[in-house]
Parts: C-alpha cells; sequence; structure tokens
C-alpha cells in the first residue's frame, strides 16, 4: 500500500472532526459559508473513503490497520481496520452525510452552524463504530455519537422532538452500559490484559459465562437494530427527527446494532451465539411480520416508512442469526439496501413534507399528475423497497431467505408472509398518494422536484437499481469476511472443521 | 525520615498558611476606599505552592516530617497538587462572582487558603490524630465560607447545617479513633496496620467496631447515603464558588484520607469492612441520583449528583489498594474538574441576587451565551459518564476496578451504570433547558469575567483531554497509589 493511504482510516475519522472544529469557529451569521463547508468536507470524506474499495483486496482479513498505544496499562490501543463486514458500512456512511447535508440546505434555517457541526461530528462517530477493532475504541464512538444525534432530533425535529430525542438516547444509553460491564468482565475474565478485539476474540471465553455476556451486548445491539421488543423508540425518533436525522437514523445508525452482532457478539461469544440463535432469529420474524402489520395501519407518511425499517431490519437479523455464509453476506448487505432505500425514502417524505407540512397519507391523492418526476423515484424506491427482482432489495432478502432455510424453514416461511404483507403497505400507501383524483387543492400546482432534490435523489435511484443487478461487485467483498465468521464461529462450537466441509454451504449460486 | 531538620515535605502546605495570613494582613493594612490584592496574592501563594508539590514530586522529596505524621508520600503529593489546582481555578471563579452577589471580603480568600491547609495536611497524614486535626482545620473554615453571604438566610443555614453535621461527624471520628487505639495501642496507621495484623480473634470486634465508626464519619465528609443529608441544603445555600470549591475540593481531601485509613491502616479488616462499604455505595447511588431526578434547581440537582458519585468512588473501594487507589485518584482529578465547570458555569451565569438558578432559568442559555452552555453541556456528559470526556474514563476505571474484586464488584458495577442512565436523564434535562427551550423574557444573565472563562476553559479543557489522554494522569495515579502498599 502506497504510504498516503496507510492512514487513511484515521484521516476518514479526523477530517469530520476537523471540519467541524472549523465551523464551529467561524462566524455564527455566516450560514452559507457552513453549508458549504460542512458539504465540501463530507464530499472530501466520501472522495477518500472510495480508495477503501479501490484498495480492498477480497480476502477475509482486516486491511487499513492502524495500531497504536493509547492507554497502555490497561491494554487499551487505538485499533482500528475494516473487512468485508465494515468496507460497506463505512461507504455507506460517508455517502449519505454529504446528501443530507445537500438534502437540508433549505428545510435548515435556523443554527446552521450547528447541525453543520452536528452532522460530521456524527459522521466522524459513526464511521469511529465501523472500524473500530478495540472494545473501549468502539464504546467511545458508540456512545459518543449519541449525543450529536440527540441534538439533531431535539433541536430540529418536530412538535414532539425533546420527548422523542430524549426517549432515543436514554433507550440507547441504557442498552449500552450493560455492554460495558460485559467489555468489564470480559477484560477481566480473558485474562490478556486488553481491550483489543482481535486478540479478544482468539481467547476463548467459557461457555457458561459466555451467555451473560452475549445477552448483555445483545440487548445493546438488538435496541440499536431494534428488534422487537425494544424498537418503541424507533418511530419516535424516526417520526420527530429532521429529514437528515431520521436519514442518518435509518442509513447508518440502525446499521450499528446489526454490525455489533457480527463483528462482537457472535465471535467474541460464539458458544451463547449458536445457543441464542434461535431466540434471536423467533424474535427477527415477529419484528418482521409485526413490523409490517403496524405499518399497514399508519395514516402518517413517515411513520410508515419508520415501522417499515423494523420490518427490514428484522430480515437483516434472521440472516444473522441463521449464522451461515449466505445468510451473513445477505444480512451486510440488506443492511446496504435498505440505507438506500429507506434513506431515500426518508428523502421524499422530507421533500413532500417541506411543500405541504404534513405527513399525513390523508392529505394527499393523485400526486402523480402534480409531480411526475417525484412520483416516478418515489415508485422505483418503493419498489426497491419490496424487493421486487431487478432491485437491490431482492437480492439481500433472497439471499437471507437462502441462507436461513438450513437454520429454519419455518422461520423463513414466516418471514416470506412479511414480503408479501410488504408489497401490500407499499403499493397500497403509493395508490393512495398518487394515483386517483387530485382533489385536494392544496396539492395543486405542487412543484416537481427540483435540481437540488434531483441531485440527492439521483444517486440513491442509480445505486437501487446497480446494487440490484451487479449485486456480485459488493457480496464478493462482503463474503469472505463473512464465511470467515460463519467458519469461526462452527470450530469453537464443534471443533475444528475440515475446510471443505466448512466451505460447502458457502457456495451458493445465488450469491455470485 | 530520620532527618528531623528536613522540613520540606512541609513546605507546600506552610507556604499555603503564610499565605492565608498575609492576605488576612493585606486586609487590615490596606487604606480605606483602596482594594486589597487578596485575589493576586492567593494566587501567587497557591501557585508557589503548587510548584512546589511538583518539585517534591519530580525529586526525591518523598519523606515525612513531625515524627511520621505527615508524609510527602505519591498519595500525598497527587491529592495536595488536585485540591491546589482545585483551589487556584476558585480563586480564578471568585473576583467575578463575589462583586456580582457583594461578597467582596479579604476574609473569604483566607479561610479558603485555611482550609487547603487543612485538605493538604488530611491527604497526607500518617496519624490519626494529626489527621482529624487537618480535618478540623478544613472543616471549621468551610464553615465559615459556607456562611459568608450573612444576608442570606439560605447561606446562614447552610453554615449552621454544615457545622453541626460537621461536628456530628466528628464525634464519629473520634470515637472511632479512640476504639482504634484501644485495638493497637498506637494512632499511627503504620503501627495500626501491624497491630491488626497480629492481633487475635479477640480484639477484632473491637477494632471492626472502630473501623465502622471511622466509615460513618468519612461518610458524613464524603456525603454518603445515609450522613448526605447535610449535602443539598448547604450545597444551595453557600456562595456558588463555595460550593465549587467544597464540591470538588472536599471529597478529593477527603477520599484520599479514607483511602489511607481503610486501605493502608485497616486493611487487615478488609473483608469486614468492603461489604459494608459495597451497601453503601449501592444505596447512595441509587438515592443520590433518584433524589436528583426530582430536584428542579440546579444547585440541589448538582448536590444530589455530587452524592451519588461518592456512591460511584465508594464502588471501587471493594478491590485490591492498589487498583482502588488508581481508580479513585483518577476519578478525584476527572470529577474535580466536571464539578469546578459545571458550578463555576453557575457562578459565572448568576446576577445580582438572581439565584438560585432553576431550570426554567437557564431555558434557551444556548442563543444568548453559547460558549457557557458547550462548556455546560461538555461537563454534563461527563458527570453522565458519557465518551469522551474524562468523567467516562473515570467511571470506566472505578466499575473495572470494581469488576476486579467478583462477583460483588460485578453487581456495583451493574447498579452503577443503571444509575448512571438515570442521572443521564436529569443532567440532559438541563441540556433540553439551554438548547431546546426558547430563551424567557429578557437577558439577565451576566457575563463570564476573563478569569472566570479562564477558569472554565481550564475545567472543560482537563474534562476533554483527560477523556481524551488519561494515561499520563493515570500512570500518576498509579504511582500515587503505591503509597498504599
Amino acid at each position: 500500500m502506497n504510504p498516503p493511504f496507510a492512514h487513511v482510516l484515521t484521516l476518514l475519522l479526523l477530517l469530520p472532526i476537523v471540519g467541524a472544529v472549523v465551523v464551529a469557529l467561524t462566524r455564527r451569521e455566516s450560514e452559507s459559508l457552513h453549508k458549504l463547508v460542512g458539504l465540501g468536507v463530507s464530499l472530501a470524506t466520501f472522495a477518500l473513503s472510495t480508495r477503501l474499495v479501490t484498495l480492498f483486496r477480497d480476502t477475509a482479513g482486516m486491511q487499513f490497520e492502524e495500531r497504536q498505544a493509547w492507554i497502555p496499562a490497561w491494554g487499551i490501543s487505538y485499533h482500528v481496520g475494516v473487512d468485508g463486514l465494515s468496507l460497506w458500512l463505512v461507504i455507506l456512511t460517508t455517502f449519505l452525510t454529504p446528501l443530507c447535508l445537500l438534502g437540508s440546505w433549505s428545510s435548515i434555517e435556523t443554527r446552521v452552524r450547528e447541525f453543520v457541526v452536528f452532522m460530521l461530528l456524527l459522521e466522524a462517530g459513526m464511521i469511529g463504530v465501523f472500524v473500530a477493532l478495540d472494545l473501549f475504541l468502539f464504546y467511545v464512538f458508540w456512545e459518543a455519537m449519541l449525543i450529536p444525534m440527540y441534538f439533531l432530533i431535539g433541536i430540529w425535529g418536530h412538535d414532539r422532538r425533546i420527548y422523542a430525542a430524549v426517549k432515543f438516547f436514554l433507550y440507547t444509553f441504557a442498552g449500552s452500559v450493560l455492554m460495558l460491564v460485559a467489555f468489564l468482565v470480559l477484560y477481566k475474565t480473558a485474562g490478556i490484559r486488553s481491550f483489543d478485539i482481535p486478540a479478544l476474540v482468539a481467547a476463548p471465553v467459557d461457555p457458561a459465562l459466555q451467555t451473560w455476556l452475549f445477552l448483555a451486548c445483545a440487548l445493546a445491539f438488538a435496541i440499536k437494530v431494534p428488534m422487537w421488543p425494544f424498537h418503541t423508540w424507533l418511530p419516535d425518533a424516526h417520526v420527530e427527527a429532521p429529514t437528515a436525522g431520521s436519514v442518518i437514523l435509518a442509513g447508518v445508525l440502525l446499521k450499528m446494532g446489526g454490525y455489533g452482532f457480527l463483528r462482537l457478539a457472535i465471535p467474541l461469544f460464539p458458544d451463547a451465539a449458536v445457543r441464542l440463535a434461535p431466540l434471536v432469529g423467533v424474535l427477527a420474524v415477529i419484528g418482521i411480520v409485526y413490523g409490517a402489520l403496524v405499518s399497514l395501519v399508519q395514516t402518517d407518511l413517515k411513520k410508515l416508512v419508520a415501522y417499515s425499517s423494523v420490518s427490514h431490519l428484522g430480515f437483516v437479523m434472521l440472516g444473522i442469526a441463521a449464522l451461515s455464509t449466505t445468510g451473513v453476506t445477505g444480512a451486510v448487505y440488506q443492511m446496504l439496501n435498505h440505507g438506500i432505500s429507506t434513506g431515500a425514502l426518508f428523502f421524499l417524505v422530507g421533500m413532500l413534507y417541506d411543500r405541504r407540512h404534513t405527513r399525513a397519507i390523508s392529505e394527499f391523492g393523485g400526486l402523480r399528475a402534480a409531480m411526475p418526476w417525484y412520483f416516478a423515484v418515489f415508485l422505483l424506491i418503493s419498489l426497491s423497497s419490496i424487493a421486487v427482482p431487478g432491485t437491490n432489495g431482492f437480492v439481500g432478502e433472497f439471499l437471507i431467505l437462502l441462507g436461513a432455510w438450513s437454520f429454519s424453514p419455518w422461520l423463513v416461511v414466516a418471514a416470506s408472509l412479511g414480503i408479501v404483507l410488504a408489497a401490500a403497505y407499499v403499493l397500497w400507501m403509493v395508490k393512495r398518494v398518487f394515483y386517483g383524483e387530485l382533489t385536494n387543492p392544496k396539492n395543486q400546482g405542487l412543484p416537481d422536484l427540483g435540481l437540488r432534490e434531483a441531485t440527492v435523489l439521483v444517486p440513491l435511484v442509480v445505486l437501487s437499481i446497480v446494487m440490484g443487478i451487479a449485486s456480485p461487485l459488493f457480496t464478493r467483498r462482503i463474503e469472505p469476511a463473512a464465511d470467515a465468521l460463519v467458519r469461526l464461529v462452527r470450530e469453537r462450537t464443534t471443533g475444528p472443521q475440515p475446510a471443505v466441509a466448512a466451505a460447502a454451504p458457502a457456495q451458493p449460486g445465488a450469491a455470485r | 525520615m530520620n532527618d528531623v531538620l528536613d522540613l520540606r515535605p512541609a513546605v507546600p502546605a506552610a507556604m499555603v498558611a503564610v499565605t492565608g495570613v498575609v492576605v488576612l494582613l493585606a486586609q487590615a493594612f490596606t487604606p480605606k476606599g483602596a482594594r486589597a490584592p487578596s485575589f493576586s496574592l492567593s494566587l501567587a501563594g497557591l501557585a508557589g505552592a503548587l510548584g512546589s508539590v511538583w518539585l517534591l514530586w519530580s525529586g526525591s522529596g518523598y519523606g515525612a516530617v513531625l515524627a511520621g505524621a505527615l508524609a510527602a508520600d505519591g498519595l500525598a503529593l497527587f491529592l495536595q497538587g488536585l485540591v491546589l489546582a482545585v483551589a487556584i481555578v476558585t480563586v480564578l471563579l471568585s473576583p467575578g462572582y463575589l462583586r456580582a452577589n457583594g461578597l467582596e471580603r479579604g476574609e473569604y480568600y483566607a479561610l479558603m487558603l485555611f482550609s487547603v491547609v487543612g485538605m493538604m495536611g488530611l491527604v497526607a497524614s500518617l496519624e490519626l490524630v494529626s489527621m482529624f486535626v487537618a480535618l478540623e482545620i478544613m472543616s471549621v473554615a468551610l464553615y465559615g465560607m459556607a456562611g459568608l453571604d450573612r444576608r442570606r438566610r439560605e447561606s446562614q443555614e447552610s453554615a449552621l447545617k454544615y457545622f453541626v453535621t460537621g461536628a456530628f461527624a466528628s464525634g464519629f471520628l473520634l470515637y472511632g479513633i479512640a476504639l482504634v487505639y484501644g485495638v493497637s495501642g498506637s494512632t499511627s496507621l503504620e503501627r495500626v496496620e501491624r497491630a491488626i495484623g497480629v492481633a487475635g480473634a479477640q480484639a477484632q470486634p473491637l477494632a471492626v467496631l472502630g473501623a465502622a465508626l471511622l466509615l460513618v464519619g468519612f461518610g458524613f465528609k464524603i456525603a454518603s447515603v445515609p450522613f448526605h443529608m447535610w449535602a443539598p441544603d448547604v450545597y444551595e445555600g453557600a456562595p456558588t464558588t463555595v460550593t465549587a470549591f467544597m464540591a470538588a475540593g472536599v471529597k478529593a481531601a477527603a477520599f484520599g484520607a479514607l483511602l489511607r485509613v481503610f486501605d493502608y491502616g485497616l486493611g487487615g479488616l478488609a473483608q469486614h469492612w468492603q461489604p459494608l462499604v459495597a451497601a453503601l455505595a449501592i444505596v447512595t447511588m441509587v438515592i443520590g441520583n433518584l433524589a436528583a431526578l426530582a430536584q428542579r434547581n440546579l444547585k440541589r440537582l448538582l448536590a444530589y449528583s455530587s452524592v451519588a458519585h461518592a456512591g460511584y468512588l465508594m464502588t471501587a473501594l471493594v478491590a485490591a489498594p492498589m487498583v482502588a487507589g488508581e481508580a479513585i485518584l483518577f476519578y478525584l482529578v476527572a470529577y474535580a474538574a466536571v464539578n469546578l465547570g459545571s458550578f463555576g458555569a453557575l457562578a459565572a451565569l448568576s446576577k445580582d441576587g438572581a439565584e438560585p438558578l432553576t431550570l426554567a432559568d437557564v431555558a434557551g442559555l444556548s442563543e444568548r451565551r453559547p460558549a457557557l452552555a458547550a462548556a455546560l453541556t461538555v461537563v454534563l456528559v461527563s458527570l453522565a459518564g458519557i465518551p469522551v470526556t474524562a468523567g467516562f474514563v473515570g467511571k470506566f476505571y472505578l466499575f473495572g476496578a470494581a469488576i476486579s474484586a467478583g462477583r460483588i464488584g460485578v453487581v456495583l458495577a451493574v447498579v452503577g451504570v443503571l444509575a448512571s442512565v438515570v442521572s443521564a436523564y436529569y443532567y440532559l434535562r438541563v441540556v433540553v433547558a439551554m438548547y431546546m427551550e426558547d430563551p424567557v423574557g429578557e437577558d439577565r444573565w451576566s457575563h463570564a469575567t476573563p478569569a472566570a472563562a479562564i477558569a472554565l476553559a481550564l475545567s472543560v479543557g482537563a474534562t476533554l483531554v483527560f477523556g481524551l489522554w488519561p494515561a499520563p494522569v493515570l500512570s500518576m495515579a498509579r504511582l500515587a497509589a503505591r503509597s498504599l502498599l
């Protein structure tokens, strides 16, 4: 690797932080400057992060690793790196942040400086979670990132923003603190005086203890995902947050839960993970069906999208619970898809809200005539959200169901019900909003997508199709890491596996 | 140790004491109408003392004076440095606040300096009687400071309450010291430790009772439940800068003495007092945080939060002395920075009797005083124990230390982190008021004086720097904790 890119991850972390500091030091009145600097910095971060993709080698190991002692007495180090599980999530973060800043260009009118500062800090925090390879570092990013999100919801949110912000904060904070205790217990029992994740993964933990530690971590991650029944913070936070907040929340923050399972809970506590996988699977499927059913009865567009996230993330968790290469690959892929399609849906709902200042489905109808381009984009994204073949959603859900079949056919059958329901609630919503006569006079003459809005949406639309057609471009980078994880779990729980046997379920035609 | 005439270990405390006398005299000899240079004198004296502590720390200054009663070992120097730093920041905070509240009197600085002398003696005492004397020097000065604003009833109440409960605590301490002396035949901690090691089972009940009484006495000073009743009233009634000084300084000094007495002198009885400490820690964390939930007055809220923090600190005491010492010493540094920041921000805010500050009083602060609101946010986040602040690293070590003690420690840590979640709610309520609510009425807030701004910048800076880069302070704390071996 050429020297400038030896520290690419550190640069990715520092760039938004430096940008935030610069913006914070400028005068409060120069709002366009804040927006421009914010956009510029986030675009630069994205440009830098693309180097990760081009330099990435399709192997299972950690890449772009950096390690620096931080608190030597406790074996804590600044250790970062990416592998197939985290690569695309980092890219997703750097990709969505500039879009969010661009998307909020005119809808955020107050305290622009603070908004840009918090968005950039949030970006750094999210990247940090995905690249951290030290438990302490991971926890620092995991928690620190709550603060900017809390402010985003609480300052720029809608009517019940304070309630939603506090609920979001306390819910996630309560979930994570027990994880901290689990980390400390792990540190003490592992006996290697280190918080390094790869080192701890290599040091087996007593299976009896694993269950407790797994549960403590799983609670933190399950709240973040969110898995049923820990999802109740999500509709409030999503609905009350400003558009950019909802996009980041749905697009990236929720992925930290699934990622946490893959990076920490499962490899650190494989015995417990295998033992408790049925529980995770059942909760995931309940989430799929429950989220879809609740979406069906929503009268508020944003709430509908929010509850659909519960359903979509249920698929992700099913793929993770299956603990097969295909399932895990599908889960990671579906996390990206959800980030793209739900992110886009929140943008779209936000754009409609900017025009009408309402999100009630009953206020609309016949918008197809007034806003044809908007309708086209909305329909396309909706199709991706309900996993129509040819869109990204299809690949992800298909891989997950395929990977979960050997885990439990019954759960797969039940989860398929969620797909049907998804089609129902999404298409019904599309019908109510766009088809029929344009009866509401307030909807007459609504402007169609502007240039700025189109600029935000086009990359998302393009990606949802590209990821539907050219999925191997993405999955071949995910798969080796997913396979390594699955193999690690098998070796730990059932003893060493012959390489062939372990690799056998790892070659589904669909993933190729 | 043998060189009787080597008084170097006593130099820092002596410098502060002399400065205190000079401040008083300067006050007396200042012509009417002119202002006595109390502020600069105090600052110079404290800075000089801090410098000499540093020289002792980095040089070969370890040793003891007064026949082994006062030591200049790692623990003493670490905490003396901390107490001096706390005093310096408090002095910086003071002029603006005193002027705004009509309290500009020279004895304020003198009393603070004498109290610092007491704190420095408290953390340096290797002997129970001198420890008691130092504790009284510290406390008597503080009683006076708490009642400085004598026109305000709350301030009078604060002083009286502090005095009465303080006297009560002194009684327990003395009785405890007497019992320990009865068992060991000495008040020197070194001899106490040895005597308890060799004492048979028949001497044990007496020693345990003595330890329990000492624990009650210290419990008052560190404001642990159920000996915390005075804290909210005293913290609320005292002038805010005095509250800042008490919260940061007294806790550091009292915990330093507690560490030395229990983890060193009474270390042999650990299996007896540790369960007691664990139980106290749990009720302190739970009750402190639950009571803070109900507070509307910011000073009372912070007072209950200070009670809760005594509980967090106590969790580490179940660990081995070195581990506990390291974690507690680091946390005391973090806690001092955070408390000076939070009470200091309140002191910088208040204006011509506009105290007490309620939540409603800070509504919309971020619009009017963005820097101050940001500073207060950082320290509140640190109090809640959220990264990237010193409060998080501190709690991480405290609970880490507790967990190293086994099952009981895990229970303590779980209670501790859950209590932190509760605390996040009331800390965040302040942030909500500052950032998410609109300002009410006209702008009544005062501007921070340059000196107060420096003090706040120091506190907030320390909170962030020790949160991001704790290793240097941590290794110093580790070095200091060796004194407990």
